[in-house]
């Protein structure tokens, strides 16, 4: 970095840039950690309602003893007190397994515990396709599908727009620029909203793509083929989140792209006769590299969560229809294991941000250091 | 005209589109630089003097209604040269600015000096060693000390960052400085020594300025000519010493007159009145609403009339046929 060949004491330079890096990546990453473990904590406490949950648990885990102990036939000659003290032997057995005998702040520290170390524990009701009944299972298994559609369709989004909105913010005021922000209000209506449409174009009216799924049924045992399968079904939806938002991101990309291009410094650039793509790349987008990141980065992991209508209409194995499931059904071990990777991924990032900015901009590293 | 004319501009006028109208910035100036001479354009706030900065190195905002006059620098007559090529040929390498708000004029997340010595790098191709050894020199003749080379725009203070904007001017040799406002922003001590910086630049390299501020104090320092900008237009042009001592033209008395001044008893008297809108400008003589000898045919536009050798007013006080001149009286300097 320090290239310049009247550098003050040549590396010293770099080995203060070093030393305030580490210093600040050691503080932000104590700091995030907390924040993980207050986010998993805040959850832990709402998924089971204050400990309320474990009151309806007790009661299902009584009607469930008591129902095995009439329906077996084992135990029909039993008198109703020798039954009920099997009954209750049964229930405090399973509340001793459970350790529901302990208070819930005892437990909720517990789970706590275990779930910083993404030990997920098993599903109440839920399980995964293959038959498992371990959260990691139900979550992994989903996971492929939600990257592949959401991933590829912001993907799509981000650099197309971001490159768009450079294009328009040269030509602003153009007939192009005026038609983008013309469309940008179709925006409003969400994905799902186009997928019905398009479902019914291209499914129904000139039926040339699936309406519906991920692969065909039964799945092709060719490696290609099932790529292929896959493709077409994605195409779909794809292009329905595509189209739901586009314009709008290129409008406010462009919008970012004009104010940052009226700097100073960028008009200083222009008189000093710098070709227009050296201004481009080195007075707009270089400055303003680390919003642009941050919000990659954030679409990034914003794909954890999936898109529960969208996912429905196309009937999409993904995340967002799981946690819609596991919030029905009170799964609560589902819930905070999605809570708990998603902090997880959301800390992870931030603390990757934090880096970047700091290898991005001096003003991040050099004051970030010194305080 | 002269043998050492560097600068040319004649009747130069930019009007920008605007949704309330045309704003009329820049409507029919001309004048002369030569080689090594310093220009002062004093004027208002709003009067044009950033525009007409701004046309002579072409970067323009985008509502542009209208441009014309010409410019000739040297043996150059800019208006016939593509943008391309004023870019390749003329800026910054012959034609070089300092910015107002310059405090912002550079990148913030490019090293100083790299920025200083990118123009050589870019525009004429040279090694990264050799752009920087040049880049050290100006700094040094700038009065910065190289170390700040290595340093980020943030990490300088308001002063130094406007030393090495006027580095930056000055890396590339060019012949013509156009300084706006340069030191508008900082304090008394700063500006004092930015402006002998400039006085030695102007001694060692022989570099011709245009100073485009409304400071009348600070520009007297380096002034060898002045140039009284109103409403869009040109009033007065003179000599420096002409202009402070003896101005002619009404407005450039009372501005003269509106300035304080160290042991003088005189108070600083303000000119009454507004300038007129530039969104449709009046007929006439611009000032004529705000002046005191304002007489019939100031409702005509005036003439620009030259005054012995150097000197040219565009005000009908001093046309040949003042028959029709009412109550003058007579005001010249102090």
């Amino acid at each position: 970095m320090n290239d310049s060949p009247m550098a003050p004491p040549p590396g010293r330079g770099m080995l203060r840039d070093l030393r305030h890096m580490l210093l600040y990546a050691g503080k932000r990453l104590l700091a995030l950690l907390f924040t993980v473990l207050v986010g998993v904590y805040l959850t832990i406490i709402i998924a089971n309602m204050g400990g309320q949950v474990d009151e309806l648990r007790l009661v299902q885990i009584r009607s469930q003893a008591s129902e095995a102990v009439r329906a077996d036939p084992a135990f029909q000659d039993l008198t109703p007190t020798e039954r009920n003290e099997l009954i209750a032997r049964q229930v405090s057995q399973e509340v001793e397994r459970l350790r529901l005998d302990q208070p819930f702040v005892v437990r909720s520290v517990d789970y706590l515990q275990r779930a910083m170390r993404l030990d997920l524990g098993r599903a109440e009701q839920m399980h995964s396709d293959r038959g498992s009944r371990e959260v990691y299972d139900i979550i992994v298994e989903r996971l492929p599908a939600t990257l592949l559609l959401f991933g590829s369709a912001n993907l799509l989004v981000f650099f197309v727009s971001v490159f768009a909105a450079l294009f328009l913010s040269r030509r602003y005021g153009s007939a192009l620029d005026r038609s983008v922000i013309a469309l940008a209000p179709t925006s409003a209506a969400p994905g799902w909203f186009y997928g019905i449409f398009l479902i019914l174009v291209f499914a129904f009216v000139v039926p040339v793509l699936p309406a519906g799924g991920m692969v065909t049924a039964p799945p092709p045992a060719d490696r290609w083929e099932y790529a292929a399968s896959v493709l077409r079904h994605m195409l779909l939806p794809l292009l329905a989140m595509f189209l739901s938002s586009i314009f709008i991101s290129i409008y406010s990309w462009r919008t970012f792209f004009l104010i940052h291009s009226s700097e100073d410094y960028v008009e200083m650039a222009r008189a000093k006769g710098l070709p227009s793509n050296l201004i481009e790349r080195r007075y707009i987008l270089r400055p303003t590299l680390s919003p642009i990141i941050t919000s990659f980065l954030l679409m990034l992991i914003g794909l954890w969560s999936g898109a529960i209508i969208l996912e429905q209409v196309f009937n999409w194995p993904g995340l967002g229809s799981l946690l819609f499931q596991a919030i029905g059904h009170r799964d609560t071990p589902v819930i905070i294991g999605g809570v708990v990777i998603f902090a997880y991924l959301l800390a992870v990032t931030v603390f990757l941000l934090d880096i970047l900015y700091a290898l991005l901009d001096p003003r991040v590293r050099i004051e970030g250091g010194r305080r | 005209m002269r043998e050492s004319t560097l600068l040319r501009v004649d009747d130069l006028a930019l009007h920008y589109q605007t949704r309330r109208g045309v704003v009329r910035a820049v409507d029919g100036v001309s004048f002369e630089l030569r080689r090594n001479e310093a220009l002062v354009v004093l004027g208002e706030s709003g009067c044009g003097k950033s525009s007409l900065a701004k046309l002579l190195m072409r970067v323009l905002p985008r509502n542009i209604h209208h441009t014309g006059g010409r410019v000739t620098l040297g043996e150059t007559e800019l208006g016939t040269l593509s943008d391309e090529r004023f870019r390749r040929e003329v800026q910054w390498s012959r034609m070089a600015m300092v910015m107002q708000a310059s405090m912002n004029a550079l990148n913030p997340v490019v090293k100083v000096g790299q920025q200083v010595a990118e123009p050589l790098r870019v525009l004429r191709g040279w090694s990264r060693a050799r752009a920087l050894a040049r880049a050290a020199e100006v700094f040094t003749l700038v009065g910065i000390s190289t170390d700040f080379m290595t340093r980020y725009p943030f990490e300088l203070s308001g002063g130094m960052r406007q030393r090495a904007v006027l580095a930056m001017a000055l890396v590339a040799e060019p012949e013509l400085v156009i300084l706006d406002e340069p030191t508008s922003a900082l304090d008394v001590l700063t500006q004092a020594s930015i402006m002998n910086a400039l006085k030695r630049v102007k001694r060692e390299l022989g570099t011709s300025f245009i100073l485009i501020t409304h400071d009348v104090a600070t520009s007297s320092e380096l002034a060898d000519r002045v140039a009284l900008m109103y409403a869009g237009q040109l009033v007065e042009v003179a000599d420096a010493g002409d202009f402070f001592n003896e101005p002619a033209h009404p407005y450039s008395r009372m501005l003269m007159a509106s300035v304080p001044r160290l042991r003088q008893r005189q108070r600083p008297e303000a000119i009454p009145g507004q300038p007129p809108s530039l969104f449709d400008p009046p007929g006439g003589c611009r000032f004529a609403e705000r002046c005191p000898h304002r007489f019939a045919r100031c409702a005509r536009d005036p003439e620009s009339i030259r005054i012995g050798e150097r000197r040219r007013v565009s005000c009908w006080l001093f046309g040949d046929d003042r028959r029709d001149h009412g109550g003058r009286t007579e005001g010249g300097g102090t």
